[in-house]
C-alpha cells in the first residue's frame, strides 16, 4: 500500500467524522493561527522599524559625539579644539569611504512671517550634504546648494511642521510658500525649499483616509492622536521642525561678532554626521575617520561614534524576544493540539480494532496499518494547519479593525511555510504512537474484538 | 500412503502442536495434528467448542504459527514465518469468509471486494475490473455502490465471498459462514460455496454444525486438539 492510498483512507475517515475531526484539529488550528499572527505582527514591527530607520538616515549614518576625556588624560583635554569644522574638512580627504558630510551648528531663534505667525525655533546651519545624510525629501523648491554656502546666502529650508506654525491659516491649502520672506532674529531670509512631511506609513494612510472623508476606524478616533504637526513628538519631529540655513550664513549672521568668537574653521559644531559610502567597509571607514581625527583633535581621545548598529541590535533583540514569547504560546497550543490528535487517534483505533483486524486478515502488513494511521493523523495536522492559516488571517484582520496597530502586520511566505510545516510535523509526531499501537494488533484478537 | 503428487498440497500439516500459555499449566490447543488437503477439495473441519478447530483454522489461514511441527500452505512452509510473510500469504493464497461477514461499514461493496487487491498493490483500474468480475460470480453486480448497511445478511456474506475470491487464492477459508444467517440465506451461501468447489476451488469450511459439515466432500472432526475422524461423505 502506498502513502497515497493511506492519505486517501485518512481523508475518508475525516470526512466521515467531520465534527470530531474539527474538534481534534482545534488545538492545531489555534496554534497555527497564533504562530502566523505572531510572525505577521513581528514582521510588521520589523518592517516599520526598518522604514523608520531608513528615514532617519539608515545604517550608513554615523555621528561624531563628544566624550568625557578619561581622568588620566584630563590635562591634555585642553589641547583638543573639540568638534569643529576642521573635522568636517578633514573627512573630505577620504571620499572613497565617506560619501557625505553634514556638520551642524544650531542657534535658538525667533522666526516670524510678516504675513503669518511668530514662533520660536532651533535654526540649523549645515552643508548641502545634510540632504543625503538625513535622508531628506523635498516637498517643494530646493535644498541648500554649494553656492548658498559659498555666498552665505540668506535662504532657509523649512520643515512641514514649521510651515504649519508660521502660516496656520494657509497651511494645507494650495498656497505657495516658496520665495516668501521670513525673519530669523530680525534678519530676512527667503524660503527656498519646503521639506516633505515625515510620518510613519500608517499615519500617512490614516491621514489620506481622513482627507478622502472616510470615517476613521473605531478605536483610532478615541486614540487622541492629532494630525502630524500639532505638537505630537515622534521620531520624525526633529525633521519636521527643521529650519535650515547655510552653515556659513548661520555663523556670520548669528555667531560671529560676539566677543572671543573663534574663526569659522575653529567654531564648535553642535553635530557632525557623515554617511559611510559602503556598508561592507563600515569598520574600515570608522578606523580611517579615527586616523583623521587624531590629527584634528591633536591625539586627544575626546569623541565617540554614534552608529545605528547598536540601535539595530537592540531592535533585533527585542524582536527576537517578542518572537520567542509568541512562539512559546504557539508552541504550547501546538503541543496541546498534538496531544489532542494522539488522544483521538487512540480512541479511533480502539473503535476500529475490528476493521484493522479485517485489513490484517486480507493481507495488510504491520507497516501498512502503521502508515494508514500515520497518514490519517498527518492529514488532520495539515488540514488543521490550513484552517489555522485562515483563522490567523481572520484574527489579524479583526485585530487591525478593533485596535489598529502601530505597524501593520506583514504575512511573509516563510511564515506560512513554517506554520503549516509545524502543523504537519505535529500531525506526524502525534500519530507515531497510535500508529505503532495499531500496527502491533494481533489479527486473531482483532477479528474477535467486539 | 499415496504417492506424493506433482502439485503441492493446498494445506499440509505435519505433527502440529499449538500450546497456549506458559508456566505450570500450558494448554495444548492442537496436539499432534497431521492433515493434508489437496487442491480442489471441499473439506469441513468440525468439532465442539474447545476442540481446537479455531486454532487449526488460524494456522491454515496463516494468522498464526505452530508451537512445533510444520504447516505448509500452497506449498510454502509457514512454520517460522514472520508477520510480513504471513500477511503476504494471507493476501495471495487465502480468501477468508467470516461468520460476522467483517465488511468495512464505510466502504461500498466494490471497495470492500477490492480490499485484498489494495494490499497486493494492484492498480485502481485493474482492481475495479477484478472486483466487478468477482461480484458477478456472486450475483451482486447491481449492488456495487451500496454500503454493507444497505444490504441483507445474505447479500453481505456474498460480498464477503466475492472479497475472498478476488485475489484468486489457493484456498477459501470459511469460518461458520452460515452462523449469522437464517436458514434460507445460509443454504444460499452453502450453495454458492458448493458451486465454487464444482468450479475447481479448494474450500475449507469450519463449523460446529453437522448439517452444514455434511455439505462438504470430506469431514475432519477434532476433539481435544486431535483429529478423531477424517472421512469422505
Amino acid at each position: 500500500m502506498s502513502w497515497l492510498s493511506g492519505l486517501l483512507i485518512g481523508l475518508q475517515e475525516i470526512r466521515e467524522h467531520k465534527f470530531r475531526s474539527f474538534l481534534t484539529m482545534l488545538g492545531v488550528i489555534l496554534g497555527v493561527a497564533s504562530l502566523l499572527a505572531m510572525f505577521a505582527l513581528t514582521a510588521g514591527i520589523a518592517a516599520g522599524w526598518r522604514s523608520t530607520m531608513q528615514q532617519i538616515g539608515g545604517l550608513e549614518r554615523v555621528g561624531i559625539n563628544d566624550k568625557q576625556v578619561s581622568l588620566e588624560f584630563a590635562d591634555l583635554a585642553a589641547l583638543s579644539p573639540g568638534r569643529t569644522l576642521a573635522d568636517a574638512e578633514a573627512l573630505r580627504g577620504i571620499p572613497h569611504l565617506v560619501s557625505h558630510i553634514a556638520p551642524e551648528m544650531q542657534v535658538g531663534a525667533t522666526i516670524s512671517a510678516p504675513d503669518g505667525a511668530t514662533v520660536s525655533a532651533r535654526v540649523t546651519g549645515t552643508w548641502p550634504d545634510n540632504f543625503t545624510v538625513s535622508q531628506h525629501e523635498m516637498a517643494a523648491g530646493r535644498f541648500l546648494t554649494d553656492l548658498d554656502l559659498e555666498r552665505g546666502a540668506r535662504v532657509v529650508i523649512l520643515g512641514d511642521a514649521k510651515v504649519a506654525e508660521l502660516w496656520p491659516d494657509e497651511y494645507g491649502t494650495d498656497a505657495d510658500f516658496l520665495g516668501r520672506t521670513i525673519t530669523i532674529n530680525g534678519r530676512p531670509f527667503a524660503v527656498a525649499g519646503i521639506l516633505a512631511r515625515y510620518e510613519r506609513e500608517q499615519d500617512r494612510r490614516r491621514r489620506q483616509a481622513l482627507a478622502r472623508g472616510d470615517k476613521p476606524p473605531a478605536g483610532q478616533a478615541m486614540g487622541g492622536r492629532g494630525p502630524v504637526g500639532s505638537g505630537r513628538r515622534d521620531m520624525f519631529s526633529w525633521k519636521n521642525e527643521s529650519v535650515i540655513v547655510p552653515l556659513s550664513t548661520l555663523y556670520h549672521e548669528f555667531r560671529s561678532g560676539q566677543k572671543d568668537t573663534p574663526p569659522l574653521a575653529m567654531a564648535k559644531l553642535d553635530q557632525l554626521n557623515f554617511r559611510v559610502r559602503d556598508l561592507s567597509r563600515f569598520d574600515e571607514t570608522l578606523r580611517e575617520v579615527q586616523n583623521l581625527l587624531k590629527g584634528t583633535r591633536r591625539g586627544v581621545d575626546d569623541y565617540d561614534f554614534d552608529t545605528r548598529e547598536d540601535w539595530f541590535e537592540r531592535m533585533e533583540t527585542s524582536l527576537r524576544s517578542t518572537q520567542l514569547s509568541g512562539g512559546l504560546i504557539a508552541g504550547i497550543s501546538l503541543l496541546v493540539g498534538g496531544i489532542g490528535i494522539a488522544n483521538i487517534m487512540l480512541a479511533s483505533i480502539a473503535q476500529r480494532v475490528r476493521e484493522l483486524g479485517v485489513r490484517l486478515a486480507v493481507g495488510a502488513r504491520r507497516r501498512d496499518v502503521f502508515l494508514q494511521i500515520l497518514a490519517e493523523s498527518t492529514v488532520i495536522g495539515i488540514i488543521g494547519g490550513l484552517l489555522g492559516l485562515g483563522a490567523g488571517v481572520l484574527l489579524l484582520a479583526l485585530l487591525e479593525r478593533l485596535a489598529p496597530l502601530e505597524s501593520p502586520p506583514v504575512i511573509e511566505p516563510s511564515a506560512i511555510l513554517i506554520s503549516v510545516g509545524f502543523a504537519s510535523a505535529v500531525g506526524v509526531l502525534s500519530g507515531l504512537y497510535p500508529a505503532w499501537r495499531a500496527s502491533r494488533l494481533d489479527p486473531i484478537a482483532a477479528l474477535r474484538y467486539e | 500412503m499415496t504417492a506424493i503428487p506433482d502439485t503441492p498440497a493446498a494445506v499440509d500439516l505435519r505433527d502440529v502442536r499449538k500450546i497456549y500459555g506458559t508456566g505450570p499449566d500450558p494448554v495444548a490447543a492442537l496436539d499432534g495434528v497431521n492433515l493434508r488437503i489437496d487442491p480442489g477439495e471441499f473439506v469441513a473441519i468440525t468439532g465442539t467448542s474447545g476442540s481446537g478447530k479455531s486454532t487449526l483454522m488460524h494456522l491454515v489461514g496463516c494468522l498464526d504459527t505452530p508451537t512445533s511441527g510444520h504447516v505448509s500452505v500452497a506449498g510454502e512452509d509457514i512454520s517460522t514465518a514472520g508477520s510480513d510473510r504471513l500477511a503476504r500469504l494471507r493476501n495471495r493464497s487465502i480468501g477468508f469468509v467470516f461468520q460476522a461477514f467483517n465488511l468495512l461499514p464505510r466502504l461500498d461493496v466494490q471497495r470492500n471486494i477490492e480490499l485484498p487487491l489494495v494490499y497486493a498493490g494492484v492498480s485502481a483500474a485493474e482492481r475495479s475490473r477484478r472486483a466487478a468480475a468477482a461480484a458477478a460470480k456472486v450475483n451482486l453486480t447491481d449492488r456495487l455502490t451500496h454500503r454493507p448497511s444497505e444490504l441483507s445478511g445474505g447479500q453481505c456474506q456474498r460480498v464477503a465471498v466475492a472479497r475472498a475470491l478476488v485475489n484468486d487464492p489457493a484456498l477459501i477459508l470459511a469460518d461458520e459462514p452460515t452462523g449469522n444467517l437464517d436458514s434460507a440465506n445460509g443454504a444460499d451461501v452453502l450453495r454458492l460455496l458448493a458451486s465454487l468447489h464444482a468450479a475447481g476451488r479448494t474450500i475449507v469450511l469450519v463449523t460446529h454444525d453437522p448439517a452444514v459439515a455434511a455439505r462438504a466432500a470430506r469431514i475432519v472432526e477434532l476433539r481435544d486438539g486431535r483429529i478423531i475422524k477424517d472421512a469422505k461423505t
